[in-house]
């Protein structure tokens, strides 16, 4: 490795820390719900309720599930079940997606999205 | 043997393409290599906690074909297995070969660039910086097509990790050149 590559590679992990709050500051607004956005349009599910709902996709159905202030996709009809293999998300900011299906999942982070329903 | 010594050394590999049938057949034969290794990497395991991150191991013949044939097929390398891998596993249609696609071009872009400085940069600084520019176009599109800036908070670390991965694959792929026959 040179040291112009040293010196890039740096650079680029410095760029890629610095933004790493203020990613996670964005994409958090409201920490207290699971922010669901696919094709049939955005809704909310309150974290401190249990409960499972089912998503359309583009390709089908996902259900997704909030259990114990977390929450994570538990079935999906996509290829590679990226979105299940990602686990259960709670912290502000993180997100699920299932590019396929067109479905994101996220903690808080309406991302100034008007929403269409809030699910009780 | 000084570091400067060194990437002189790394970098002073004799290009195999003297005509175009001999870039032709090179060309090819790191495709097909790209091909095999993305259908490859495809049914390994996914790389937890980031089971949406891939080892880039198909880089690894684009990163070859960059350094022994050049830019220019170099880029039909990199197109060529995102179209061709598409095709094979059926989702060329779909959205997956579209982010395939733009993290193609701009980790193709991004080596292309850096190789254009010559001896100053080497194999795994192409390849590092490849890998995270091909996160970054990802994730971008991916944000765009989901309509959602929230995807994009796993950005930096995933750019952290493809960093490191980025410099494993040129590693592999400095190997496998310097293995190659010069004539």
């Amino acid at each position: 490795m040179t040291r112009a590559d040293r010196l890039l590679v740096a650079g680029i992990a410095i760029a890629a820390l610095l933004a790493w709050p203020l990613a996670a500051v964005a994409a958090s607004n409201d920490a207290q719900s699971a922010v669901i956005a696919g094709p049939a349009g955005t809704s909310m599910l309150p974290l401190d309720t249990d409960t499972t709902v089912a998503v359309e996709g583009h390709l089908g159905s996902l259900r997704v599930r909030v259990e114990h202030g977390s929450v994570r996709v538990v079935g999906s009809c996509c290829p590679n079940h990226v979105c299940v293999k990602t686990g259960a998300i709670r912290a502000p900011g993180s997100v699920v997606a299932c590019v396929p299906n067109g479905v994101t999942v996220s903690i808080g982070g309406s991302d100034d999205v008007e929403l269409d329903a809030r699910i009780r | 043997m000084s570091s400067s010594m060194l990437a002189s050394a790394e970098l002073a590999v004799p290009r195999l393409v003297v005509g175009s049938t001999r870039r032709a057949a090179v060309g090819a034969a790191l495709l097909a290599c790209a091909c095999v290794l993305g259908l490859l990497e495809s049914s390994l395991p996914p790389l937890l906690p980031a089971p949406w991150l891939r080892l880039g191991l198909a880089n690894i013949a684009v990163v070859a074909a960059l350094a022994v044939a050049g830019r220019r097929t170099a880029v039909i390398v990199a197109m060529g297995r995102v179209f061709l891998v598409g095709l094979a596993t059926g989702t060329l249609a779909g959205p997956v070969t579209l982010i395939a696609g733009a993290g193609a071009v701009a980790s193709v872009g991004v080596m292309c660039l850096l190789e254009s400085f010559g001896t100053r940069y080497s194999m795994l600084g192409w390849s590092a910086a490849g890998s995270a520019a091909h996160v970054l176009a990802q994730f971008g599109v991916a944000a765009v097509l989901l309509r959602s800036s929230a995807l994009l908070s796993l950005a930096p670390p995933s750019i952290l990790i493809a960093l490191c991965l980025g410099a494993g694959v040129g590693l592999l792929a400095r190997t496998v050149v310097s293995r190659l026959p010069s004539r």
